[in-house]
C-alpha cells in the first residue's frame, strides 16, 4: 500500500481512449516536497497521466493515491490537488484577486482570511499591484503567475501543472523556471509537471519520467536519466545523441571495446559477453575532436555551425553522421573537409539497450 | 489601393442599406411628426401630437405594459425552459447535438400562419382541449382558452423557444472545458462550478438569446393576431390598425414607439447581463 511520505503513487494505472492505449501500467512514486515531470513527445501519456492524478480522467485499472489515501473512486472536487492549466483558464468574469480567492472561497473560508491569503499569494508572484484588473488585462506571464497564485494559496497536497510554461516566449519561459523551482522549494510544495521540453524537465524536476506511447520509458534523476539512458529514444529525446552500431570484442570489466565500421572504439562497462552486437551513445559534448592521425575514430568535416558559446560540428564516419558541440574557447578553428579523429573517455559511450522492432 | 478595394467592396451593401432602410426610416420619422390628412400620406403641419397621442393615452400605454408584459413572460418562460434544454444539447457530442439542433429548427419551417391555426385547432371552443375535458364529464361550458394573453404567450413560446436554445446551447458547446476543470481542482461541486462559472460564462448566449426572444416577440404580428383576438392586441397589432384606418402619421409614430421599446429592451439587456465581460478575455 501507500507509504506516508509519498504524495501521490500511481499503482499499475491504464487507460485507454478507445483502441488507443494513453497510459499503459505506469507505477509512480512522488516524495512529499520534490518535483516530478512527466516528459515526453505529444501523444505520450503524459497528460492523461497528469489528469489520471486529478481525476478529470478514470483508470481503467489500478489505483491513484494521494497522501497515502486512496482516491480512484473520488471525484476531482473532493480530491487534495490545485492544477495551473497550459490555457491558465483564469475565469475571465472574475478580477485577478476573485480568481487567486476562488477556492478559498469554494473552501469556505471567511472572507477576511481570504483577503489576507490572495494578498500574500500575489505577494509571492510579484503581482500584488494588480489584484483589481481582469484577466484579459494582463500580459501572457502575468496570467501565468495569476494561476500559479490561485493553485498555490489553497496549499494543496499536490500541485499539478500541465505546460504551464508552454506559452511563454523563451526568455520569460526560463525565468519562470527558475522562480518556479525556488517558489515550490520555498513553499515545500509537491508537484507533478508535463512537459515535453527536455531542458526544462531537466531544471525543474527532482525526478522525471520519460514516457512513450503510454509507457515510462525510464524514471530517475536529471542527471542519471540524461547521463545513463536506458533507451535508444530516451538518448535521442533528451539532448541529442550519436548512436554506433559494432560488436563487443572485449570487457574487462572495467569498459569494453567495441568493433564498428570505423574502428574500435571504447564504451563504458556494462554485462555484456564479447560476441554480442550492440549500440552505443555518445553525447554531442563529449564527443572530442582531434587533428592527430592516431587512435579515435577517423570522419571528415561535413558542416560547421557557430552558435556562439559552442560550435556544431557535423562529420560523417565509416559508423554513420556524428555529431560533436566544441566549446568556444577562443582558438580551435576548423573547416569543412577536413579530415579528423572523434575521440571519447571510454564512460562518456554508454551501451544502450537495443530498439524494440 | 488596400483601403480603395475595401471601400468597393463596402459601398454597394452599404449603398443598399442606407436607400432601402436608413432613407425610409427618416422618411417615417418625418412622416411621424406630421398631422395627419384624408387625401396625402400625412397632412402639412408639424406636430408632436401623434406621440403624445400615444404616450399620453391610458389606452396606449395598457397596451405598451401588456406587450412588455406578454414579452417579459415569454423571455423568463424560454429562459427556464431554454437552458436546461440547451445545457443538455451542448453536453452531446457534435454530431448529436447537430442532429438535435435540426431537430429544433424543424418546427420554424411551417409557416407561423399554418401554426397559428394549429393552435386555434386545439385550443378553440370546439377545440381538441375542451372536446376532451367536455368528453370526460370535467367541463360543461367550453373554456376560453383562446383569443387571450396566454394563448398568445403560448403561441409564440412555441415560435421563440429554439432560438433560446441554439444561442445558449452554442455559448455552452464553445465553452472550453478547463474553466470547468478549473473551478472543479479548486474544489468546486457541480452546481457551484455551474453556478459561477458555467452560468456567467454563457451570458453572450442568454444576452443574445433573450435578445431575439425579445425583438422577435416585439415584431411578432400573425401569431397575435390569430390568437390574441380584439381583446389582447399588442402594440404591433395597433399599427396595423391605424394603417388600415389610413392613420399614417399615428402608425409611424406608433412604429418609432415600438423602436424605442426595442433599443431600450436591447440596452438594458446589455447592460444587466454585460456579455462583453467574458469575451476577448484571458485565455
Amino acid at each position: 500500500m501507500s507509504d506516508g511520505a509519498n504524495d501521490v503513487r500511481l499503482e499499475r494505472v491504464r487507460k485507454s481512449f478507445g483502441a488507443v492505449t494513453a497510459v499503459d501500467n505506469v507505477s509512480i512514486d512522488i516524495p512529499r516536497g520534490s518535483i516530478f515531470s512527466l516528459l515526453g513527445p505529444s501523444g505520450c501519456g503524459k497528460t492523461t497521466t497528469l489528469r489520471l492524478i486529478a481525476g478529470f480522467e478514470q483508470p481503467d485499472a489500478g489505483d491513484v493515491y494521494i497522501r497515502g489515501a486512496c482516491v480512484t473512486s473520488i471525484r476531482p472536487y473532493r480530491r487534495d490537488f490545485s492544477m495551473v492549466f497550459q490555457s491558465y483558464a483564469l475565469f475571465p468574469h472574475l478580477t485577478v484577486a476573485e480568481n487567486v480567492g476562488f477556492g478559498l472561497r469554494m473552501r469556505r473560508v471567511p472572507r477576511h482570511e481570504r483577503a489576507a491569503a490572495v494578498r500574500n499569494a500575489l505577494q509571492l508572484v510579484k503581482l500584488d499591484a494588480l489584484g483589481d484588473r481582469y484577466p484579459r488585462q494582463l500580459s501572457g506571464g502575468q496570467q501565468q503567475r495569476v494561476a500559479l497564485a490561485r493553485a498555490i494559496v489553497v496549499k494543496p497536497a499536490v500541485l499539478l501543472l500541465d505546460e504551464p510554461l508552454g506559452a511563454l516566449d523563451k526568455l520569460l519561459r526560463e525565468e519562470m523556471q527558475v522562480e518556479l523551482r525556488s517558489l515550490q522549494q520555498r513553499l515545500g510544495i509537491t508537484a507533478v509537471f508535463v512537459t515535453h521540453d527536455q531542458e526544462e524537465a531537466l531544471t525543474l524536476s527532482d525526478r522525471v519520467a520519460v514516457m512513450r506511447n503510454g509507457i515510462i520509458e525510464q524514471i530517475g534523476a536529471p542527471r542519471e536519466i540524461y547521463e545513463r539512458p536506458r533507451s535508444e529514444f530516451v538518448a535521442g529525446f533528451l539532448g541529442a545523441s550519436n548512436f554506433i552500431d559494432g560488436l563487443v570484442v572485449a570487457n574487462d570489466g572495467a569498459a569494453i571495446v567495441v568493433d564498428t565500421r570505423a574502428g574500435r572504439v571504447a564504451a563504458t562497462a556494462a554485462d555484456i559477453a564479447p560476441g554480442t552486437t550492440v549500440r552505443i551513445a555518445v553525447r554531442p559534448e563529449r564527443v572530442r575532436v582531434q587533428r592527430s592521425t592516431d587512435g579515435g575514430m577517423p570522419a571528415r568535416i561535413r558542416d560547421i555551425v557557430y552558435r556562439g558559446p559552442i560550435t556544431h560540428l557535423y562529420m560523417d564516419s565509416a559508423a554513420g553522421p556524428m555529431l560533436s558541440y566544441r566549446q568556444n574557447a577562443g582558438a580551435e578553428t576548423w573547416r569543412i573537409g577536413e579530415e579528423i579523429r572523434c575521440v571519447w573517455d571510454a564512460e562518456s559511450a554508454i551501451v544502450i539497450v537495443p530498439e524494440r522492432a | 489601393m488596400k483601403g480603395g478595394w475595401a471601400w468597393a467592396l463596402v459601398l454597394p451593401p452599404l449603398g443598399t442599406t442606407l436607400v432601402l432602410f436608413v432613407g425610409p426610416l427618416v422618411y417615417l420619422f418625418w412622416v411621424s411628426l406630421h398631422t395627419a390628412s384624408q387625401s396625402e400620406l400625412y397632412g402639412h403641419a408639424l406636430t408632436i401630437q401623434n406621440y403624445m397621442a400615444i404616450l399620453g393615452d391610458a389606452f396606449y400605454l395598457a397596451i405598451i405594459r401588456r406587450t412588455l408584459a406578454v414579452a417579459a413572460v415569454i423571455l423568463g418562460i424560454s429562459l427556464l425552459i431554454g437552458y436546461p434544454v440547451a445545457y443538455f444539447v451542448a453536453l452531446q457530442p457534435a454530431r448529436r447535438r447537430m442532429a438535435i439542433l435540426l431537430l429544433l429548427l424543424f418546427p420554424l419551417m411551417v409557416s407561423n400562419v399554418v401554426r397559428a391555426y394549429g393552435w386555434v385547432a386545439i385550443l378553440g371552443r370546439r377545440g381538441v382541449v375542451n372536446t376532451t375535458l367536455r368528453d370526460l364529464g370535467l367541463i360543461d361550458v367550453p373554456l376560453e382558452l383562446l383569443y387571450t394573453t396566454e394563448a398568445v404567450v403560448v403561441g409564440l413560446m412555441t415560435i421563440l423557444l429554439p432560438y433560446m436554445v441554439i444561442s445558449i446551447a452554442n455559448t455552452l458547446a464553445s465553452l472550453d472545458p478547463r474553466y470547468q476543470e478549473a473551478a472543479q481542482a479548486l474544489g468546486a461541486g457541480p452546481v457551484r462550478t455551474f453556478v459561477h462559472v458555467t452560468l456567467p460564462l454563457s451570458t453572450p448566449g442568454v444576452a443574445s438569446g433573450m435578445l431575439l426572444v425579445f425583438l422577435l416577440t416585439l415584431s411578432a404580428y400573425v401569431t397575435i393576431a390569430l390568437l390574441g383576438g380584439p381583446r389582447s392586441k399588442l402594440l404591433v397589432s395597433m399599427v396595423y390598425d391605424s394603417v388600415t384606418a389610413f392613420q399614417w402619421p399615428h402608425a409611424a409614430a406608433l412604429a418609432f414607439v415600438l423602436l424605442g421599446l426595442a433599443l431600450a429592451a436591447t440596452a438594458f439587456l446589455l447592460a444587466a447581463l454585460r456579455p462583453r465581460r467574458v469575451q476577448g478575455a484571458g485565455r
